[in-house]
């Protein structure tokens, strides 16, 4: 593993995916928060419209998802408010309808597009130096934003009405939170890719909510599952040869079947434990 | 009516609400004003617009007319009102202390008022011993406590209640009420309690406001609770049965 760490190649890679893991298992706890798991998924799967577009028109691909995700994130608190609909069904509706209409306009691009399938499985191994400054500068701004707004968002994620009855503008922050999301998503693509872009985001924190006994640790142990999920994984594939986004998602989600099955014991036993003791 | 300064602490005038897509308001111009110290309960049968009300001052829902908290407009009081609702839909199985939740309104404030204020009002409500629980495993009467700590930490002048008994044995209905006159009388607080047990708003009400979309009567307890009242109020197959003449608060 030493020499591999010589390779710039790796070192960025390692860089990015740490700044990944641990911006997308930190945003992942308020996607727990709100019961939204879905929320990665649609984004992702609807930035391949973007990415489509990009390849169309010979913009930056991952540029213009940015554009299509972070517009989602901004209009989906308003469309939640007017639509009469709930989140779900909202991104029920992004999903296929964005990806649909990414398909179609790749279709009219004459001829395979190999960049495609790093966009739908992740290739971190070829992020490049500009692609881990725009890591690091999400990353920065996300951190920023969740250390600026982390206890509100808690607070209005809980309980919207409280929060908003206590003066907290719980609109904006929620738009807030889903532009921070869709930041991360569109970063994480070039981790995990599209498919497996809402693993990052939804593993590690549901992972450290089987683990945690207050809400601070949840918040702690998630950036440790995913940011060490995404070296260890990292580290796997290099190992084994295999490709790098499948393998951190295998890895996290190792973690997360062992923290399940330790939850599941220890719930049997407590049941147990009164039944004997109902006796 | 008034406080110390001679300025209610919340006042109502010409209150309505009328909901998107409906012809009738759910609330219809409903005025009163409360003072310093004061337990007014707002009683009157379901869809009456009682949580309206509250949602209306907490700016919740759209409305007309005014509501002013200390002599500022609602909007701009928000951190004097304490809010209270009647049920928390939460994921039962997040790992979430008492000690989290009370310390929401807080928004990360460490001082050493903040943690003061936790620490009085925790035991004055007595669950002092429940702040490293996961909230999820409290009974109906822990949790309700638990949202009266987490709205008076921020020691507001104005406590809204929807239903503060709902989800509460018969015993803990009255404890309950029992903290809450304690809380009112120790904290300079006024409460705005929506409820259905008039035994308690008999007891434990300065005033009561009936509730039928528009406000129907209001005054003391022993004045308004009459039969004749409260047959116009829930219908005429409302009688009134006075087991404890006098009341015993």
């Amino acid at each position: 593993m030493i020499e591999a760490l010589a390779y710039p190649f790796m070192q960025r890679a390692l860089a990015a995916g740490l700044l990944i893991g641990l911006v997308a298992s930190s945003l992942g706890v308020f996607v727990i928060l709100r019961r939204s798991a879905f929320f990665g998924d649609a984004v992702a799967h609807a930035s391949l419209a973007g990415v489509a577009a990009g390849v169309v028109i010979g913009w930056p691909p991952l540029f213009v998802a940015a554009i299509v995700a972070v517009g989602i994130g901004l209009s989906l608190h308003r469309l939640e408010r007017v639509g009469r609909l709930s989140l779900d069904t909202i991104l029920g509706f992004i999903l296929p309808f964005f990806m649909a209409v990414g398909v179609l306009v790749l279709s009219l691009s004459p001829g395979f597009q190999p960049e495609l399938l790093s966009y739908l499985f992740g290739s971190i191994l070829t992020v490049g130096w500009p692609g881990l400054a725009t890591t690091a500068v999400v990353a920065l701004v996300v951190a920023l934003g969740l250390a600026r707004l982390g206890r509100r968002l808690v607070f209005a994620t809980f309980d919207p009405e409280g929060a908003h009855a206590a003066g907290i503008n719980v609109g904006r922050l929620l738009t807030a939170h889903h532009v921070l999301l869709a930041l991360a998503v569109i970063v994480s693509i070039s981790l995990v890719g599209i498919i497996l872009v809402n693993a990052l985001l939804v593993i590690p924190a549901a992972t450290a909510k089987l683990l945690a006994r207050s809400l601070r640790q949840m918040f702690l142990l998630a950036p440790i599952v995913g940011g060490g999920g995404v070296l260890v994984g990292l580290i796997v594939s290099y190992w084994l040869d295999v490709p790098s986004g499948p393998a951190i998602v295998v890895v996290i989600g190792g973690v997360f079947l062992v923290a399940w099955s330790r939850a599941a014991w220890r719930a049997r036993r407590v049941r147990g434990a009164s039944h004997r003791g109902g006796l | 009516m008034t406080s110390i300064a001679g300025m209610p602490v919340l006042e109502v005038k010409d209150l309505t609400v009328l909901f998107e897509g409906q012809e009738r308001p759910a609330v219809e111009e409903v005025s009163f004003s409360l003072a310093e110290g004061q337990i007014a309960i707002l009683i009157g049968p379901n869809g009456s617009g009682k949580s309206t009300v509250l949602r209306a001052i907490l700016g919740l829902v759209p409305y007309t007319g005014e509501v002013r908290v200390l002599g500022m407009p609602a909007a701009q009081a928000r951190r004097q009102i304490g809010y209270v609702p009647q049920r928390l839909a939460f994921d039962l199985t997040l790992p979430l202390t008492v000690r989290e939740t009370v310390r929401m309104p807080l928004l990360g404030a460490h001082g050493p008022e903040a943690e003061a204020s936790v620490q009085h009002f925790v035991e004055a409500l007595g669950v002092a011993d429940l702040v490293d629980k996961p909230l999820g495993t409290l009974s109906g009467g822990q949790l309700k406590r638990v949202l009266i700590v987490r709205a008076m930490v921020t020691n507001p002048r104005l406590l809204l209640l929807d239903e503060p008994e709902a989800g509460i044995d018969i015993g803990g209905e009255q404890t309950l009420y029992e903290l809450l006159d304690r809380l009112v009388s120790h904290h300079r607080l006024t409460a705005l309690i929506c409820s259905h047990e008039l035994d308690l708003v008999f007891r434990f009400a300065d005033q009561v406001l009936c509730l039928n979309r528009r406000l129907q009567c209001t005054g003391p307890p022993a004045e308004v609770l009459t039969a004749e009242a409260l047959a116009r109020l829930y219908g005429p197959a409302t009688a009134l049965f006075r087991h404890r003449p006098g009341g015993d608060r």
